[in-house]
């Protein structure tokens, strides 16, 4: 059974995590928790600190200051390694050797049986052209090897970042169908991306992180809001008046013609009977929702990803 | 680190630069240092005197060509192997040795595969370490592959000749086996080192082999008599690894003996392995501390 949720101890959790290189600032003041078994979604534009903050995670970059823990080891020592595949930016192999032979390298660096290998390029449909050296593959293909290598160590905590990065439309959707097939069941998957669609897709929980600092962290529904109700009443502005005197209405506005409650969603049939009672015509109401794309250019002041 | 050892070789195995760069070694030895030599010694052309050149001085010229010639085809028999072979590696070999330490290191920089290995899970002393032991078994593999081309070598040429075979004897041969893999090791550390240092495979092999020939080479070997610039070269690696090659040199070559190195083998083979224990551990110190961008 799959345990999930903030009562299991995180498997990623970083304190003031932070990176300078000489005066530019990549991550500052970074606090994250990835929970078991969640597909944990850190989005933000490029340049916003994103795969430092991997590289941060796996060792291969020393943080210029805070802590980080992964699988409650320190980031990139060999045993917490143990429980982590990684695709970390473009994926990255011997040109000169075939997908297999690139694989049964990294099964031999991690100390996993060559049979490993066959299984994952099973995993990620590749068994038919694992045998063409590395330079004659796709860029998909590519992306699919480097996902595999990550699965050899069946590890517990799958860390890709922009994994569609560069794909086409059939690319990105395979490979997101991918990402949601190894991130099933126990596995936890931390996957980096600057598509709001990808993350909203995919992940259960999202951090923003945008000029190095994290701008908010929770589920796909609490960042965009889910609060809200859309009412189509008339007269609006009388309406309004009422509506904002209500109790649970936090903001009340006219966009567009309509009546914008900022409220628990719960409360749309007890605000239309209200103002049913008051003698408004009210012609529609349902929930506000706002996109990912809203809420993350409210949060950045506009910046698009 | 045995895991990582187990993935080094594997992939030096199956790269094909290796294995141009071993052939075109193997083939530079067995063409420079036995074909064409041979194929000069034995085409030499009786020496051409006036015709009133009495008859006895003519035999006596004759007879001194056939002797010259004789002591250099001796040079290339298998009792020779040894003095033959060996000042070889710090000319042609070190440069050989130098690029295929900065290819094992600076083409994973430029592949950018050291993220790729880095997260698997070995540890960066592992991979490190397990990538010198590799190229460390690589190059002791084609000290003992040249030594052996170079024996099939000379004995075709005594068989040519039809002279006795002999054989060096063996504690000389693995003293000139020793060597030869410490002067390869060290050039191959001086090209890990500067892969290591600039990230690159081209401007490491670039500034190693300008190093190598322009001060090792042509400065080093100007005539210059002043005795603090004679005595300068026995600090550096590639004027010992001549040194200790030419050691094996004592046996006069073709009539001429070359000069005897200012310092003798294991004070040569001790600086070398100074420097070889330099470069090493300096390149583990920066591949350790440094990010893996």
């Amino acid at each position: 059974m799959t345990e999930r949720g903030p009562r299991h101890p995180p498997l990623v959790e970083t304190s003031g995590l932070g990176k300078r290189y000489g005066s530019i600032t990549a991550v500052q003041d970074l606090n994250i928790s990835v929970r078991r078994g969640e597909v944990y979604g850190f989005l933000g534009p490029n340049g916003a600190g994103k795969t430092t903050t991997l590289r941060m995670l796996l060792g291969l970059v020393k943080p210029s200051s805070g802590t980080a823990k992964v699988l409650g080891e320190e980031p990139g020592s060999p045993h917490g390694l143990q429980g982590v595949g990684a695709l970390v930016e473009s994926p990255a192999f011997y040109p000169y050797l075939s997908g297999r032979d690139n694989l049964r390298v990294m099964a031999r660096y991690c100390g996993v049986p060559r049979q490993r290998v066959a299984e994952v390029l099973m995993q990620v449909e590749l068994a038919g052209r694992a045998n063409d050296k590395f330079r004659k593959y796709s860029l998909g293909m590519k992306q699919r090897l480097g996902v595999a290598a990550a699965l050899l160590k069946d590890p517990e905590l799958l860390i890709l970042d922009e994994p569609t990065n560069g794909l086409d439309p059939k690319g990105m959707a395979d490979m997101r169908a991918l990402i949601r097939r190894v991130g099933h069941g126990e596995r936890t998957v931390l996957l980096s991306s600057h598509l709001l669609g990808e993350v909203e897709q995919v992940c259960d929980r999202v951090g923003v992180i945008h000029k190095g600092e994290l701008l908010t962290e929770g589920t796909v529904d609490e960042l965009r809001g889910g609060g809200g109700i859309l009412v189509k009443v008339e007269p609006v502005e009388e309406a309004r008046r009422i509506a904002a005197s209500l109790a649970g209405v936090r903001r009340a506005e006219i966009e567009d013609g309509m009546l914008v409650l900022d409220t628990d969603p719960n409360r749309a049939a007890e605000i239309n009977a209200r103002l049913v009672s008051e003698r408004f015509r009210v012609s529609e109401l349902r929930p506000a929702e706002r996109s990912l794309e809203d809420a993350f250019l409210e949060l950045t002041g506009g910046e698009t990803v | 680190m045995l895991a990582s050892l187990g993935a080094e070789l594997l992939k030096l195995r199956m790269r094909p630069s290796t294995w141009v760069l071993g052939l075109i070694w193997l083939a530079v030895i067995v063409l420079l240092n036995y074909t064409l030599a041979y194929t000069l010694v034995s085409s030499v052309p009786p020496p051409t005197v006036p015709e009133d050149t009495p008859k006895a001085q003519k035999e006596q010229l004759r007879e001194q060509q056939e002797e010259l010639q004789e002591q250099q085809l001796e040079f290339l028999y298998p009792e020779n192997l040894v003095s033959n072979l060996t000042p070889g590696f710090p000319n042609l070999g070190a440069p050989i040795a130098l690029i295929l330490g900065a290819l094992a290191v600076g083409s994973e920089y430029g592949w950018t595969t050291f993220k790729t290995v880095l997260t698997q899970r070995p540890g960066r002393y592992a991979v490190f370490f397990g990538k010198l032991l590799a190229l460390g078994i690589v190059l002791a593999l084609l000290v003992l592959l040249t030594f052996t081309a170079a024996a099939a070598s000379s004995y075709v040429i005594a068989g040519l000749e039809d002279a006795p075979v002999g054989w060096p004897a063996a504690g000389e041969l693995a003293r000139a086996l020793g060597a030869g893999g410490l002067i390869l090791a060290i050039w191959a550390a001086l090209g890990v080192l500067l892969a290591t240092l600039l990230r690159s495979t081209a401007l490491s092999i670039g500034i190693g082999l300008v190093y190598s020939l322009v001060f090792e080479t042509i400065i080093f070997n100007l005539p210059i008599q002043n005795k603090a610039f004679r005595d300068a070269r026995e600090f550096f690696p590639g004027q010992n690894s001549s040194f200790l090659a030419d050691s094996f040199s004592e046996q006069s070559q073709g009539g001429f003996a070359p000069p005897q190195p200012p310092v003798d083998a294991p004070q040569a083979a001790l600086v070398l392995l100074a420097y070889a224990a330099t470069f090493i551990l300096l390149a583990a110190f920066v591949f350790h501390r440094r990010d893996v961008t």
